[in-house]
């Protein structure tokens, strides 16, 4: 097996995962979709990173970016029209274990450089937005941050 | 004095998050992201007054 046949392997990980995330998304309470919707941009991301290396396209590593930006930032969003951010252990302990996992293994094979800088960059941007939205956040606590602005 | 020092290091942020960002480093990238960081240092210290209300 070459070497980016591993990277392929490892990227058909968090990818074959998607598969019950994205069956989830579209069954049962909205909280829990919203969570799984969560998750699927976690591990879309984690699945394009070494999917990146793999292939060769270091392209696919700016789709993975923009996956690490707009995916929290649409959780918050759907959070605010459902009035709760819905907290999931899951999605936290999911970035906690799953992006490290992945994301030191290609900076080692990126080497010391810019590209290991954007990797770090992203697999941080990935664990705070895990973090963010997966701690959660009831109706009161939404309120109180709002300031009452909103009705 | 605070609000400058704030609006230098958001700038420092950004200009190195540009530098990490692009594809080629070249002295017209550089020009460009560090000129465009400018204004943006300065937004984000308006979001973070808003964020934090002070």
């Amino acid at each position: 097996m070459r070497a980016d046949d591993g990277w392929l392997a490892v990227a058909l990980v968090p990818l074959l995962a998607l598969v019950p995330v994205l069956w989830r998304v579209s069954r049962g309470a909205p909280e829990d979709r919203l969570i799984a919707q969560n998750l699927s941009s976690l591990l879309g991301g984690l699945a394009l990173l070494p999917a990146a290396q793999g292939f060769g396209r270091p392209a696919y590593v700016d789709v993975a970016l923009v996956l690490s930006v707009l995916g929290p930032t649409g959780t918050l969003i759907y959070a605010r029209f459902l009035g709760v951010l819905p907290g999931s252990r899951l999605v936290r302990r999911t970035a906690l274990l799953g992006v490290p996992a992945i994301v030191l293994p290609l900076c080692v094979a990126a080497g010391p450089g810019r590209a290991m800088a954007k990797l770090l960059l992203i697999g941080a941007l990935l664990i705070a937005g895990s973090v963010v939205t997966g701690a959660g956040g009831g109706r009161g606590r939404k309120a109180a941050a709002d300031g009452g602005r909103t009705a | 004095m605070s609000g400058v020092l704030e609006v230098l290091a958001w700038w420092l942020v950004l200009t190195g998050v540009w530098l990490v960002l692009i594809s080629t480093v070249d002295s017209l990238e550089v020009m460009v992201g560090a000129a465009a960081a400018l204004p943006t240092a300065l937004v984000a210290r308006a979001a973070r007054r808003v964020v934090t209300g002070r």
